[in-house]
Order: C-alpha cells, then structure tokens, then sequence
C-alpha cells in the first residue's frame, strides 16, 4: 500500500510518527464530535428546553474545531519533511546530472530529462504530501471508530466490519477489469491521442499536398473515435469508483433502517442509534478518500521509480587519474588507444571495435567515414562522454580506463555539428570556458574569430542576450563563438570537431576556414567530416567503417596504398561530378 | 473578476459551446446536483426514520415510506454519480472533438505564418495543451462550481420555506463559503500562480539550456556554478508551493468552521422551531444530519476555481488564435503550365526596414531546372515563399501564365510539389504515407511510385509491407529515405513545378549523391527549382544563380560559370576536396 522507498528519505519516521499520534486523536473527536451533536439532537427530540443543547453542542464545536485544527496541524508537521525531501531530490537530481553527463540525456531524451526534474519532482511532492496522511487515516479512523460502534452496539459493527473487505474485493476486481481493458486499449489510445498533435505538426506538409482542407474532417472523425474508446474504458474505470460509491452509500442507507427496526423493537436508545448514524460516514471516509486519490497516487509512484532510476545510476569513477597539469597537453605528449571497444545501451547504434591509434603532439588528425561508421562515437568517446567497455587508453604515459577526467576535459573543446549556444549573454556564452576573462580578452577572443563585425551590428554588443528564445544566431556564427571559446582559454589545447560544417553552405564553410586555420597551430587537433577539402589540412587520417578504423596514415601514405581512402574519396567526390 | 468579464468579452470559444450542447449541459448538471441532493436527503431520511422509530410507532407501515426512500437515496446516489461522471466525460470529449477541428483550421489558415514566428513545433503542443486545460475548466471548476450553487440555492430555499429569516442567515453564512471563498481564491492564488508560472517558466528554461548544454558544463569543469545556478529557482518554487499550500490548509479550516457554525445555527434553530409536539421534533435529527454531506462539494468549488489562471491563459490564447484571419483573394484556375515569372520582386518583411529580396526578375519555362545558392539569410527562402505565394511582394509580382499566384492558391498543390529539408511523415501506414500525394491512386500506382523512387526493396522487408506503421518503423528510415518517400508522393501528386529547398542538407555526400540521382532522374520532365547550400549535383540543372543580399550575383549554366568565373571554379573545386 506504501511504497516502502518513502521510508528511505530521512526524517521520514519521526514525521509519521508524529503525524500517527495526531490522527490517533483525531479519531478520538471524530466519535466526540458526533456524541455531542447526537446528545444535543436527542435532547430536542425529547422536546427538552433549548438551554440543554448549549453545553453538548458546545463540546461538538470544541470536538469539530479540534478535528479540522488537527489536520491542519498534521499539513503544517509534514510539510517540512516534504518540503525538505524534495528540495534535496532536486538539488541531488541535479548533481547527479552533471556527474553522468551528456549520455544519459541522449539516451533519455531531453524534454523526458527536463519533465523529470520539474513536474516528476513535483508529483513526488504531492505524493509524499498524500500517502503518509492517507494511509495512516486509512489504518487509524476506520478501527477506532469501529471500536467504538461496537461498544455501543456489536451486531451494526460486525455489519460495518464484514462489509469491508467486500469493498475492497469489489474495488480490486473492477479496478483490474479496468486496468486489463485499458491496457489491452493502450497502443491504439495514444495512437489517437497523439494523432491531433501529428497532424498539427506535418500542416505544411498537407499544405503542401493540397490535403488541408479535407483534412479537418479527419481531424474531428479521429478525435470523435478516440471519444467513444475513451468512453467505454471510462465506463469501466468509473464502474470501480461506483462500486465504492455503491457500498459505502448502501450501508449507511442500511444501518439506518437496521437501527430504524431495532428502536422499533426496544432494543436499542435513541442516542446510541443516532451516534452510530452520525459516525458511519466516518468510517467509510478514509477508504474514500484514499480511492479518490488514487491516480494522484499512482503518478506520485512512478515519477518517484523514474528519479529514483536516475539517482541511483552508478557514476563514472578514477576520475582523476590523470595529473593535473598546466596545460595538460603539450607538444611532446601522446594519446594512444589500445584494442578500444566502446557500446551504446541499446545496440542498434553504432559501436566502435578495436579501434587502435597513438597520435601525439600537435598533430591534425581528420576522421573520415559515411554516415554511421562511428566518427561521432569516437570523438564522444576522445570527449570523455562515452566509456570504452574495453581496451586501454593511455594519456601522457597514464593508463585510464575512459576519458571522463577531470584533467582532460579541461585541456579540450568540443565544437559539434551545432555548438549549444547558452540562454544568455554573448559574452556569458563566449566566456563559457573561462568565466573570469577579461574584457579585453574576449573582445579579442571574438577578434580572432573573425566576430568583431557582426558583434557591432548587435543592439548590446556584448551584452545581447543570445540562444534559444532570444536573437537568432546562424550556423556559421555559432562555430565562431565556439572557436572563440577556444581561443580565449589557452589551456585548452585539444580540439574537438564533430562535422564543424556539415550544415553550412559552401561560401560560409570556406569564409570559416580561414578563421580556422590559424587556431589549429598548437593545437591536437581531432575532425571528423565528410567535406573531403578538409582533409589537405590533416597530417593523419584515421578512415572509420562500421565501428572500425579500416585504414590509417598520412594523406600523401593513404592515397599512395589505395584502399578504402580512396574508395571513399572517389565515392565521395562522385557527388560532385557526374 | 474584471480579467474574468474580459476573457469572455471577445471569447468565441468558451461559451458557444455551452450554448450548443445545452441539453447534456442540463443534463450533467441536474446529474450532479442529484448526487448531492441523495446524499444529504439519505441523511435527511435516516435522521427522520430513526427519530419516528424511536417513537415505537404502533405498525412498521408508520416508517415504511423512510425505509424505501433510504435504499432509494443510498442507491440513488452512486448511480447518478456515476451517469454524471459518464455523462459529463462524454459532454467534454464531445467538445474536444469540435475544439481540434477548430483550432485545425486556425492553425490551417495561419500554417506559414505559424512556422514562421516559432520554429519547432512547441506551439503546436503548447495549443494542444490548451485544449486539455479547457476541458479540465468544464470538469474541474465550471461544473462544480454550478452544480454547488444549485446545491446552495436548494439548501437555502428549502429552509427559507420553513423560516425565511432563518434561510437569510444560511443565505449569508453558505454564502461565504460557496461566493466569498471562491473569489478570495482565485484572488490570492491567482497572483501567486501568476509569479509561480513565471518562476516555473524560468526553470523549464534554465534547466532546459542546462540539459541540453550538458556536454559544455562538463568539459568546463564548473560544477559549482551549474548547481548554483539552479539553486535560486528552486528555493523560489519551493517557498511559493509553500505560501501556497498555507493558504490552502488555512482556507479550508476557514470553510469548515463556518460550516461547523452552519450546522449549530440550524441544529439551534431545528430546536426552537420543532419542539412544539413530538411528530415535529421527530425532523430535528434530519436537519441535524442532512447538512454534513454538502461539505465536500462547497469545499471543491474553492479548489475547482483557483485553478483558474491557467485556464484563462488557454482562453486567450486559443481566442487569440482565430482573430487576425488573413484576407481572401479571388481565385482563378489556370490550365497547361507555360511560364513561371518573377517581375521586379521586392520584399521587405513587416516591421522590417531591410529588404529581403532586391528587385529580382526571373522567367522559367516548361522543363528548365534551376539551382540558387548564396548564404543563409540571402534570402533563398524567402525567394521560395513568394514563389509559392506563402508571401505577396512588396512590389513587383509572381506570376504563373501570367496570372498572380496569389490568385492561384486552390490550385496550388496542382501547380507546385514541394520536397524541403524535414519530410513529414505521418503517423499512418507506408502505403497511408505516399497516397498523400494523390488520394486517389490506386495501390499499383503508390507501389510504382515507390519502385521509381527505388525503395520498394527496402518497404518489402518491413514487418507488415506497405501496411508497416510509420512510427513503428521509425528508425528504420533514415535521413535519405524519409527523402524518398516524400518524392514518392511527390510523383503521385504529379504537378508540374518541383520546388527542392535544401533536400540533402543532413545527408552525407553519398546518399547525398544517390538521392539527387534519383530526384533529377524520375523529374526530368518537371520544372526545378533547387536551394542548396554546396555544388554537389550541380551538373543536373541547366541554370545556376547566385543570391547575394537578396539579389543575383553569379548566373549562368554549371560549365560557363566553371569555365568563365574563378570564384564559382574554386567553390567547385573544395566541393570536390581539391
């Protein structure tokens, strides 16, 4: 009923224990609450003056305020406990993020990655906030109070008793009748529930096929279909709410008319009767409520596996196992992979096998290979992003088992396909590396990236507010920021390229070559492409197929052997000539 | 409450429908009203038929109408909450159904225009989103919030009928519970839920540009600062939820203690008014009674209306949408094709004091095929918008047979096959897919359309063939095939102009090659206007025209420009690795 990882948060035992001594009492003016209010009622009813209904209807209000003061107490005790625990489940969310870094969201996905750490959180909130509360009114009222029915009158408590498990036996089997349809509904359910957004999605292209007006008919007919299956699993879904409804309604209606016959007989007061009236609802209230919150429940759970899945993750270790050093890389350095294998999670993505190298200095190394021949997993993996499974990597005389070193990720910079330009300031985002650079450095940071005109023509120079949401920022701008970030930390002297220009039209690709020449002097420089002109600048050349290096050496070695380089080019350059 | 009069002022999307389906609207509410009604009439009946009993009336026919009326409101209530459940589900997903045709043709009339202002698809779910919100507002608060002030006007009535002083007070004190609460609600919580969607907004994005800027935090090593920045919004959602919560807790006890008052003025009153013989005092224990089962729904209206805000922000929104409906030209027909024309075309975007495009001329005839380079933000697609008539140039028109496009657009999707950069597929079948282009092909002609575009080996190794749901096999088609289908459907819908923007920009130069193979091959007949970014393929088009600044800088066939324009050669030249 509970799921048994709330106990795990701290501070969760004396908060339920507190919270049980309240609801202990509570129970206690729940019977109160009704005695005096029955008193009062039966003095009127033996038509008694008015004056003997102020003391027990004064000790009803005293019971009924206490009652709702209590569970304004029990709100205001948890609340801290929760509050606390989630806060910590958010900052900890957070830590851990930034500790397994960019794997984990490629493979969660970022909007599912986001929603975990605002709304999932959230949802724990509220579940945390319900189910101590729930299920200690659950395990607490129903008992006391049916205690005390059975010290006044057993036979109504064995009825109210027996009718008990029959509640949740019904609610269980319409509940997994529901649960069964539904599922069974499930693939075609969201099919259709997903279907508006689709359509709303591929507009232009449907306006592009002349398709846009017959198609809002289609639109209502699918949406009118998704009706009638949500309708008839509803039917079921709510049958387990009225069956709920239906029982605890029909056993009041039922002791009343039990009591009825039995006052009738003599063998019961008036009072006790009444009091028994009063409390029945209460008994039933607790699994009530707990029926109704039911699905807030449910949402609370799961949000709380899926965080819980996260957190627990295992986080790289040897992270520094490299010296620190400054700069870490040098001129007489070396990196070599040894019989390097590295595998994705789920397997139908690229993996790299075997992979051995030893480049050292400031050599340029190109990476060259059709789509999906593994040159991003390779410089993910040179990134320190992805872990080898196995194979040996050694830096600087080092042995690592991966590149997640705190050391080596401060000696590279990594410039994808479409660098991440950040929510903020141009020189926020320019400064990303080095956030206590001067001015100076990196007005001439953005100099040598050749971004001096177009920072001009910006409204605050500077200070412009960039990135998603705010001033666009084209492809080619976005890779001289990027280059500018390495230009202004000087510790870093690896580069990391990943298609730089795959995206550029060609007078931009070779406006941006020139800017990038020159930074990769003192450089290592890694680059993976497939715009073949880039390779005239490479002095080695690693050509990837199918996860593996299938041919390595100098531009001039590689064209002379033949082989798959060249088979690569000539393939290649085809697109060029017919 | 004037934000409230002021989102219904101009609303046209709330109210017609309450108006339209009015007779289940009636129904839903009588439903609901009915509930309630049964659950304080079981404990009105039960508190008479236990007080009659406990007179030992002389025959069991003296209590035999409560006894029959006590099953019938014990059972009567959870059947009609359960058909108003049903009932108002149905109501709901009823208007759902009308909303997404609605708001498909906003969307529809407003497509480029939407593309345009947001580049990924957001919106669409954010208006989505909205529509669900609007159906929580008729579920959660419009009838709750109706069905407890027909609730309130009974109670007040029915006593009223008794004692019409009396029934002003309970007119006054159920008033502050089912009036002031509601409005203090939405009040005090609407600012709050004002500054926490703020708040929260502020998060989505932070935590947003953090996720995705993963790669970068890491590779800066500043851990510190990325935990610190989310800091702040986390301790200020957390003290606003908490101010939140607060309130809540406090207005609830508050809506109880005037309830508890409620229910001694009328036990009070019940005393002084039916003392006088005891068939009278026989009601007291049922007025006593009756009141406790209203509690919950008073209580919900409160909670039902605070919700509010988030709903009045989907009203405007979605009211916004289909406001500014752009206006209507005539439209003509034209028959065979002879003459695509661009006289003096200048654009200047609205609001905008650069222009676009620069007095461009061009003429097109039958067959001809044209590439336009130059680099982004030349204006190349917006060249393709006027074209398409998506745009009307400032000055200067587009013509087709001498008619203006803008006059063309029922004809459009006859006149212009569209391939761009991201090919939509819809969540349908293979087969469902291609027959987009023409709805009326027959299974032979999609399947022929398919082998041209040389993917029928691929589509037969499917799971299910052509009948293959598109998502399902979503990972299977890649970048290139997603293109192939798309011209297969551009086949089928046969128009005689084929507009090609940037179709091979995420490709590798491979597919890259064999795609353009493919396109020039199958559309030889066609008129072509190309975008792309590199010299790739140029050699299958007879025209090449440069766009600088938003006019033609270079033109003449691919071997002229090679032969007679050093620039164009040495573009060429890296396109080819040289």
């Amino acid at each position: 009923m509970i799921d048994q990882r709330v106990f795990k948060f701290p501070g969760v035992k004396p908060a339920a224990a507190v919270m049980a001594v309240l609801t202990f009492i509570q129970a206690f003016m729940i019977i109160f609450q009704a005695r005096y209010l029955s008193i009062a009622i039966v003095n009127l009813w033996h038509m008694k003056s008015v004056r003997t209904i102020v003391a027990p209807l004064a000790l009803f209000a005293v019971a009924f305020l206490a009652r709702h003061l209590l569970t304004l107490a029990q709100n205001w005790l948890l609340y801290p406990f929760v509050e606390k625990t989630t806060k910590t489940l958010r900052k900890q969310f957070m830590a851990k993020l930034f500790d397994l870094g960019p794997s984990v969201v490629a493979q969660k996905g970022t909007g599912n990655v986001v929603t975990m750490g605002l709304e999932g959180i959230d949802k724990i909130q509220t579940y945390l906030m319900l189910i101590i509360g729930k299920v200690l009114d659950l395990s607490l009222t129903p008992w006391i109070v049916l205690i005390y029915i059975a010290l006044i009158q057993w036979k109504e408590a064995l009825f109210l008793l027996a009718i008990y498990p029959l509640i949740i036996f019904f609610m269980i089997i319409l509940g997994l009748a529901a649960q069964a349809k539904a599922d069974r509904q499930y693939a075609g359910y969201q099919r259709l529930s997903n279907h508006f957004v689709d359509t709303l999605r591929g507009l232009p292209t449907l306006k592009q096929l002349g398709l846009n007006k017959t198609y809002a008919n289609n639109v209502y007919q699918v949406s009118e279909d998704y009706r009638k299956k949500t309708m008839s699993t509803l039917t079921i879904a709510m049958t387990s709410t009225f069956a709920l409804d239906f029982f605890t309604t029909l056993s009041i209606a039922i002791i009343a008319v039990f009591l009825g016959f039995g006052l009738m007989n003599g063998s019961i007061q008036l009072l006790p009767a009444l009091i028994i009236l009063t409390l029945a609802p209460d008994y039933f209230a607790p699994i009530r409520n707990f029926a109704n919150d039911y699905h807030a429940t449910l949402n609370g759970k799961n949000a709380l596996t899926a965080v819980l899945d996260v957190l627990q993750r295992e986080t790289p270790t040897d992270r520094d196992l490299l010296p620190v050093r400054d700069p870490v890389w040098q001129a007489n350095d070396a990196i070599k992979f040894d019989h390097v294998n590295v595998s994705y999670g789920d397997a139908d993505k690229p993996t790299l096998k075997d992979i051995n190298f030893d480049v050292h200095g400031f050599q340029k190394v190109g990476i060259i290979g059709a789509s999906g021949s593994g040159k991003s997993t390779l410089i993910n993996t040179l990134g320190g992003f992805l872990s080898p499974a196995d194979g040996q990597i050694e830096v600087r005389g080092t042995t690592v088992p991966h590149l997640d070193q705190q050391a080596w990720q401060r000696s590279f910079v990594y410039i994808p396909q479409a660098p991440y330009l950040f929510h903020a300031s141009l020189r926020d985002n320019l400064a990303f590396y080095a956030p206590d650079a001067s001015d100076d450095a990196i007005t001439a940071a953005a100099a040598k990236a050749g971004l001096t005109d177009w920072i001009a023509t910006l409204p605050a120079g500077l200070e412009t507010p960039i990135g998603e949401g705010a001033r666009g920022v084209s492809g080619g701008q976005a890779q001289r920021i990027a280059l500018a970030r390495a230009f202004l930390d000087d510790s870093r002297r690896i580069l990391l390229f990943d298609e730089p220009t795959a995206h550029l039209d060609i007078e931009t690709e070779v406006e941006l070559k020139q800017t990038m020449l020159p930074v990769f002097d003192n450089h290592l420089v890694f680059f993976a492409t497939h715009r073949l002109h880039w390779m005239n600048e490479m002095d080695y050349i690693l050509v990837m197929d199918h996860g593996e290096i299938v041919q390595q050496g100098t531009p001039a070695e590689l064209q002379q052997q033949g082989g798959a380089y060249v088979r690569l080019r000539s393939e290649m350059e085809g697109a060029t000539v017919k | 409450m004037k934000g409230f009069f002021a989102t219904f002022k101009n609303d046209h999307w709330v109210m017609p429908y309450l108006r339209r389906y009015k007779k289940l609207l009636v129904l839903v509410l009588f439903l609901g009203f009915m509930t309630f009604f049964c659950g304080g009439a079981l404990m009105f009946n039960s508190g008479y038929l236990i007080s009659r009993a406990a007179t030992h009336p002389y025959n069991i026919l003296m209590i035999y109408v409560p006894i029959v009326l006590a099953r019938a409101f014990g059972i009567g209530r959870p059947a009609f909450r359960y058909a108003e459940r049903l009932t108002s589900h149905n109501w709901v997903l009823r208007i759902v159904s009308d909303f997404r045709k609605r708001l498909y043709e906003a969307v529809e009339k407003q497509a480029v225009a939407i593309r345009q202002t947001h580049q990924t698809g957001d919106v669409l779910s954010i208006l989505a989103e909205d529509i669900d919100h609007i159906e929580n507002l008729y579920l959660r608060t419009v009838f709750p919030l109706v069905i407890g002030w027909l609730l309130y006007a009974f109670v007040v009535i029915g006593i009223g009928y008794f004692n019409w002083a009396f029934g002003l007070l309970m007119l006054i004190l159920l008033g502050v519970i089912v009036i002031v609460m509601p409005l203090l609600s939405v009040a005090v919580n609407g600012r709050r839920e004002f500054q926490a969607r703020q708040v929260q907004r502020t998060f989505y994005t932070q935590l947003t540009d953090a996720v995705l800027g993963l790669g970068d935090w890491l590779i800066s090593g500043r851990r510190h600062d990325f935990l610190a920045q989310q800091d702040a919004p986390i301790d200020e959602i957390a003290s606003l939820r908490r101010a939140d919560h607060h309130f809540q807790w406090w207005r609830n006890f508050a809506i109880q203690f005037i309830f508890g008052a409620a229910v001694i003025l009328l036990v009070w009153w019940a005393g002084v008014m039916f003392t006088h013989n005891q068939a009278e005092a026989n009601w007291v224990a049922a007025f006593g009674l009756a009141l406790f089962p209203t509690v919950e729904p008073f209580a919900d209206m409160s909670q039902g209306v605070s919700e509010w805000p988030v709903y009045q922000d989907s009203i405007k929104r979605v009211n916004a949408l289909d406001e500014n409906e752009p206006k209507q030209v005539e439209q003509t027909t034209i028959g065979e094709l002879n003459e695509l024309k661009l006289d003096h075309v200048k654009f200047t975007y609205p609001g905008a004091s650069r222009e676009v495009i620069d007095d461009l001329s061009l003429t097109l005839h039958p067959g001809e095929k044209l590439a336009l380079l130059g680099p982004s933000g030349t204006g190349k697609s917006t060249l393709l918008k006027l074209m398409l008539g998506d745009e009307t140039p400032t000055s200067g028109q587009v013509t087709l047979n001498g008619e203006p496009i803008a006059r063309l657009q029922d004809q459009r999707a006859q006149l212009f096959g569209v391939l761009d950069q991201q090919p939509y597929l819809f969540n349908t079948t293979v087969m469902n897919n291609v027959r987009l282009g023409n709805l009326n092909a027959s299974d032979e002609e999609v399947m022929a359309a398919v082998k041209a575009v040389e993917l029928d080996d691929l589509i037969a190794r499917l799971p299910a063939g052509y009948q293959t749901q598109v998502q399902e096999a979503g990972s299977r088609f890649s970048g290139g095939e997603r293109q192939r289908l798309s011209l297969a459907r551009i086949l089928l819908q046969d128009a005689p102009i084929i507009i090609l923007d940037e179709p091979t920009v995420s490709l590798d130069p491979i597919t890259e090659q064999h795609l353009l193979d493919t396109v020039f091959d199958v559309l030889h007949d066609k008129t072509i206007i190309w975008v792309t970014h590199h010299l790739a393929g140029i050699n299958h088009v007879d025209q090449v025209r440069f766009i600088e600044d938003g006019h033609f800088d270079m033109q003449g066939t691919p071997a002229e420009l090679y032969r007679d324009n050093p620039r164009f050669q040495s573009l060429y030249d890296l396109d080819r690795g040289r």
